[in-house]
């Protein structure tokens, strides 16, 4: 019995080992373990042994239908991995093949860069307000502080429409809008158009963007004027970026400041971008004049500001080192650099 | 402006700082110095020769042999110029010398004879006739004999200077002049400004000046006059012609120069006129209409009523401030001269100026402003300057036609009011100090400041003026950083509007398409590239009154135009596959001419380019972002004139067609070079742009599944699958939903002309599970209206 039960499990297990696939497996497990299988056969035979036998006996089946089942259970497990892997090999591509797919495009680099101005504005309370690209005399230079004789209305070439419509130089004029629409404090920045009356080359064409700033609250100071503009510079060149006052003019501003950012590419030791200064030129900016806030109903000896204003094209040619007509071509080449 | 460091040294001692440092103060003054010029650019080791012998060149014909004493000694130089003769002075450049255009001259042998340096031009030297006369002769340079032999050729020649070319910003109208810009040197650097010489010698005259009088102050709110007379006219002396010339003017004559020369000097234009050719009188008046005038650059100018003449009794004698006349000017046997010095409105110049397209040194000056300090200081220069170069004597005779003179203006201040401006605290001996260093007068008393403005600053008119002038000198590197302490908090944000456009882009982008930039301003000659309607709305244009060229000349009424430009500058090179948009404004005018500010409308362009695109796939990417506005809209076939006929759609909502999109028209491609296979879209989205998010309710989920039901149809080529869509979704009612297209097949199982369409559907039941019955009632709905409606034959079901 004994022996029979072994040789049984030797040649079972034996069978196992070679089993090539689960069909093979599985046949075998009938085989042996089925209801007309040998083992059970076996075990269907125990009542013929002597009572006392049977414990022993019983248990030297179990052992072996154990034994079997782990084997079986164990090799249909290693069947099962060797099928799936053999599967997955047959199906394995060349990855490195590049079928017709689908593009995803992107904003123009201005658009990239005023999103990116805009928001840290926004975050800091600044609402973005639109204003109109035609506008009259008043907004563009009246209401600034520009009257019809003044000779800053030499410095922009203006392109006009009729003696009092014309197409704004300066994206100041969203400040008048701004500051007729809401009451301090305010807090604004205005991206557009605006045209001026230049050919194009490389740093200036007759239709460009700017980002106006416009702050107006009680005790305003030219410190929070530099305060912020450190905050945007360092956010947006770099952390180390330092901002330089130049003393300037611009009728709407008194006092007005040109201001500089430390030059991303040299850090200040003077190289092509900034032409050996170590200092680039971004924007124009100042407190805003008492007449300008006059103009608006706002009693300046109440309220103070400040105002600035940078021309996205250049912002764009100092980060992407850009030129302005490849800005307005369109080239897909260019505009794909972008992504 | 261009201030010759020479010049300046006249009035400021800065001969003793480099040029370099004295620009950086300027700079952080405010003044921007745009260039530092050096006359000797370039130049090195050029000196003085003198050609001592000329031989013929034995081996070449045009080349002859020159013997020239440099100096220190005498050598050998070899040149193909034949303007030269012994004994000539000419500059040598020698071995290893330096010239403007980088060339560098070595010794070498020309045709087997060695030549030790190398003759110049006054072109190779990079100069002009203003710096010395024959400069510009083609051949060598030949130099005066009173030219010494072997000094350097820029001691020679005066090409050692540097000279400031300054921007000055536009409120500084009394920093256009030397003087003007010594007075700040002098308080940037604390040193003392020289007064310019003003003595002169008065004789007793036997004649009288013309009568002078002023129509209109506002327009000429002064007017003065002096009489020179026993003038002679000739050269005038190298000091002064050197500094005309440093500073970009050619000498012409000592009366001409010494006008020139103050107001260059002084920034106080002058006029000198010959008083042989004044008739009578001399009225300021405004001219007839019509009036003609020939000025000085020979050009007749025709005037009219706006513009300020100074005129005799009989015609005027100049355009007041902007030039004069040419038969009143200055000729050789000149001899008596009246000399004006005057003020006009800055505003009444700059537009005679504009309105003429003349524009002169005189009147750049008194377009920012002349002040009324500046007529007496410049006039008194003029004379000073008659009486040093003995070119005339000064009569005893003036005249002077003039309103109130201003007195100056007082601003009442505190250091507390101009420090809490700046957000730093400046103590009152600091502002006070860099005020009177600037020509202030300053009283102190308690706390309150009072600061007397000087009449040449015309700009300054309150605290905030004053503040800027303290700043400018105390320093901006003082100006701290801080972040709005006092101001309230505020919430900012984009408009809907704005984050409206965001998303849309964003959704573009995702369907591969770059956004573009294209001009506002267009071409007119697009609309018919376009063959729009010569009477279209959208030939309603605004245009520019002065465009730089036809390319920018009107305000864009659609962008397709521009972004088929855009789709040009691609497929001209080559890059033949690509999908573009434009958000971006088209300007809508209400009524022409221009009274009010016209509408302007948001408006997107697509553009799809390539033979890998097609209708529907633009049809898609317009679908979807209609949906994602919740704009309930319907399509039908375009008739716009730039749009294929059979290939393209309008838009139209209950508010009104909204856009279109669609193929090009061929011929429109062929206007505008560009593929034909190009595919366009506008939208104007005023109408849906400025929504809120969509207000949503949630609706409870069907408990019950729906069924799929296919169905195929036969039909006529003429039908089309939107108009059977529709009706099976009428028919099915509102059970039946996700009604779409999955198949259209024509060929050889199907008769010529007709065409099976295959359509698949959802049939949702509401309440219980529905029967076979019951959905096969819906279906047979479906089928007989489809059959009745269409003449369909049902080919699948």
């Amino acid at each position: 019995m004994k022996q029979q039960i072994e040789k049984l499990t030797a040649s079972c297990l034996e069978q196992i080992k070679n089993a090539a696939n689960r069909k093979e497996l599985t046949d075998i497990k009938i085989g042996v373990l089925g209801k007309s299988g040998e083992l059970t056969a076996i075990l269907r035979n125990l009542k013929d042994l002597p009572a006392e036998q049977r414990p022993e006996a019983g248990k030297l089946v179990n052992e072996a239908r154990e034994r079997l089942e782990s084997a079986l259970s164990a090799k249909f497990e290693q069947l099962h991995d060797e099928e799936v892997a053999a599967k997955l090999a047959s199906e394995k591509i060349d990855i490195t093949i590049d079928k017709p797919h689908h593009d995803v495009g992107c904003l123009h680099p201005l658009n990239i860069v005023r999103n990116e101005i805009v928001d840290f504005f926004v975050t800091l309370g600044f609402i973005v307000t639109d204003s109109p690209e035609i506008e009259t005399d008043y907004y563009n230079f009246e209401a600034l502080n520009t009257p019809a004789d003044h000779p800053a209305r030499d410095v922009q070439d203006t392109f006009y429409i009729n003696d009092h419509i014309l197409l704004r130089s300066q994206t100041s004029t969203g400040q008048i809008r701004t500051m007729e629409k809401f009451k301090p404090p305010i807090k604004m920045i205005s991206p557009g158009r605006v045209y001026r009356a230049d050919d194009l080359d490389a740093t200036h064409s007759p239709m460009f963007h700017q980002i106006e700033g416009l702050v107006v609250d009680k005790h305003i100071t030219m410190c929070d004027l530099k305060g912020i503009l450190d905050m945007f510079a360092q956010h947006f060149f770099d952390e180390k970026c330092k901002t330089r006052f130049r003393p300037s003019y611009f009728p709407f501003t008194e006092p007005s400041v040109e201001v500089d950012v430390s030059c991303n590419h040299c850090h200040g030791s003077g190289c092509r971008v900034c032409k050996g200064t170590g200092w680039i030129e971004i924007l124009g900016a100042g407190m805003v004049n008492r007449n300008v806030l006059t103009n608006c109903n706002i009693d300046p000896d109440e309220y103070t500001g400040f105002a600035f204003g940078m021309g996205l094209e250049r912002i764009t040619n100092i980060i992407y080192n850009t030129d302005m007509r490849a800005i307005y071509e369109n080239d897909i080449r260019f505009l794909k650099q972008f992504k | 402006m261009k201030v010759p460091i020479l010049w300046l040294n006249d009035y400021v001692q800065v001969d003793d700082i480099s040029v370099e440092e004295l620009s950086d103060k300027l700079v952080g003054v405010g003044f921007e110095v745009e260039e530092i010029i050096y006359t000797g650019e370039g130049i090195e080791n050029v000196v003085v020769g003198k050609i001592l012998d000329i031989k013929k060149h034995p081996d070449a014909n045009k080349l002859q042999i020159c013997m020239v004493d440099v100096g220190k000694e005498i050598t050998t130089i070899v040149t193909g110029a034949d303007n030269i003769s012994v004994g000539n002075l000419v500059p040598v450049a020698l071995d290893g010398a330096k010239l403007p255009d980088g060339k560098e001259i070595h010794s070498a042998p020309l045709r087997g004879v060695m030549s030790y340096g190398m003759m110049c031009s006054g072109s190779e030297l990079n100069i002009d006739d203003t710096i010395i006369e024959g400069a510009e002769v083609h051949g060598i340079l030949i130099l005066p004999n009173t030219f010494e032999i072997g000094v350097d050729i820029k001691d020679a020649l005066g090409l050692n200077q540097y000279i400031l070319d300054i921007a000055v910003t536009a409120n500084r109208a009394d920093c256009q002049s030397v003087y003007g810009i010594a007075r700040e040197v002098g308080a940037v650097l604390g040193r003392k400004v020289k007064s310019p010489n003003f003595k002169y010698k008065i004789e007793p005259a036997a004649m009288t000046l013309p009568n002078v009088s002023v129509e209109n102050f506002d327009l000429c709110p002064r007017y003065t006059a002096r009489l020179i007379t026993d003038v002679t006219i000739e050269q005038s002396p190298k000091w002064m012609c050197d500094r005309l010339k440093l500073a970009g003017l050619h000498p012409i004559n000592n009366v001409v120069d010494i006008t020139n020369f103050v107001l260059l000097e002084m920034g106080q234009p002058l006029h000198a006129f010959d008083l042989r050719q004044i008739d009578s009188e001399i009225r300021v008046r405004t001219a007839f209409e019509n009036e003609k005038i020939v000025a000085l650059d020979e050009k007749e100018y025709n005037l009219n009523t706006s513009m300020l003449v100074i005129a005799d009794k009989s015609k005027p004698l100049a355009i007041a401030g902007v030039m004069g006349g040419q038969y009143s000017g200055i000729a050789s046997d000149t001899t008596t001269v009246l000399l004006e010095s005057a003020k006009f409105a800055r505003g009444s110049v700059r537009a005679t100026s504009r309105a003429l397209g003349l524009r002169s040194d005189s009147s750049a000056r008194y377009e920012r402003g002349v002040d009324w300090s500046s007529i007496d200081a410049g006039r008194e220069r003029a004379l000073a300057l008659f009486y040093q170069l003995k070119a005339g004597k000064i009569a005893d005779v003036a005249a002077q036609c003039e309103t109130k003179a201003p007195t100056p203006k007082t601003i009442v201040t505190s250091a507390k009011q101009i420090s809490d401006l700046l957000g730093i605290e400046v103590k009152a001996p600091a502002i006070t100090k860099i005020l009177k260093s600037l020509g202030f007068t300053v009283t102190q008393s308690d706390k309150k400041l009072s600061v007397e403005v000087p009449l040449f600053r015309e700009d300054v008119e309150n605290y905030t003026d004053l503040t800027e002038e303290v700043i400018r000198y105390y320093g901006y590197d003082n100006i701290r950083s801080t972040f709005l302490e006092n101001a309230k908090p505020t919430v900012g944000g984009l408009s809907q509007r704005q984050k409206n456009i965001n998303t849309l882009k964003t959704l573009l982008c995702s369907y591969g398409l770059y956004e573009a930039a294209t001009y506002s301003f267009i071409n007119e000659k697009q609309y018919n590239q376009l063959k729009i309607e010569k009477d279209s709305a959208l030939r309603q244009t605004i245009k520019i009154r002065n465009p730089l060229s036809v390319e920018y000349a009107v305000m864009r009424t659609q962008l397709v135009g521009s972004m088929l430009k855009a789709v040009y500058n691609n497929t001209s090179r080559k890059n033949n596959d690509f999908k573009l948009f434009e958000i971006s404004k088209t300007f809508i005018p209400n009524e022409l001419p221009l009274e009010n500010l016209p509408r302007e409308n948001e408006t997107l362009c697509i553009c799809l380019v390539g033979d890998n695109h097609n209708f529907y796939e633009l049809k898609e990417i317009v679908s979807q972002l209609l949906a994602m506005f919740d704009v309930k809209y319907k399509i039908q076939y375009s008739a716009r004139p730039y749009v294929h006929p059979g290939i393209s759609a309008e838009i139209l909502t209950d508010g009104g067609n909204i856009g279109y999109f669609g193929k090009l028209h061929p011929e429109v491609a062929e206007n505008f070079s560009v593929p034909e296979n190009t595919f366009v879209c506008e939208i104007t989205l005023e109408s849906f742009i400025d929504i809120k998010g969509r207000e949503k309710h949630y609706t409870p989920l069907p408990k019950f599944p729906a069924v799929n039901r296919d169905l195929a149809f036969v039909v006529e080529d003429k039908y089309l699958v939107g108009d059977i869509i529709d009706e099976i979704k009428n028919a099915g009612g509102n059970r039946c939903s996700d009604i779409s297209l999955f198949d259209i097949y024509k060929g050889s199982q199907i008769e010529d002309g007709f065409k099976s369409v295959a359509f698949s559907f959802k049939i949702q039941p509401e309440n219980k599970t529905l029967t076979d019955e019951e959905i096969q009632e819906v279906v047979n709905r479906i089928i007989d209206a489809v059959q009745e409606k269409f003449n369909a034959k049902l080919r699948l079901q």
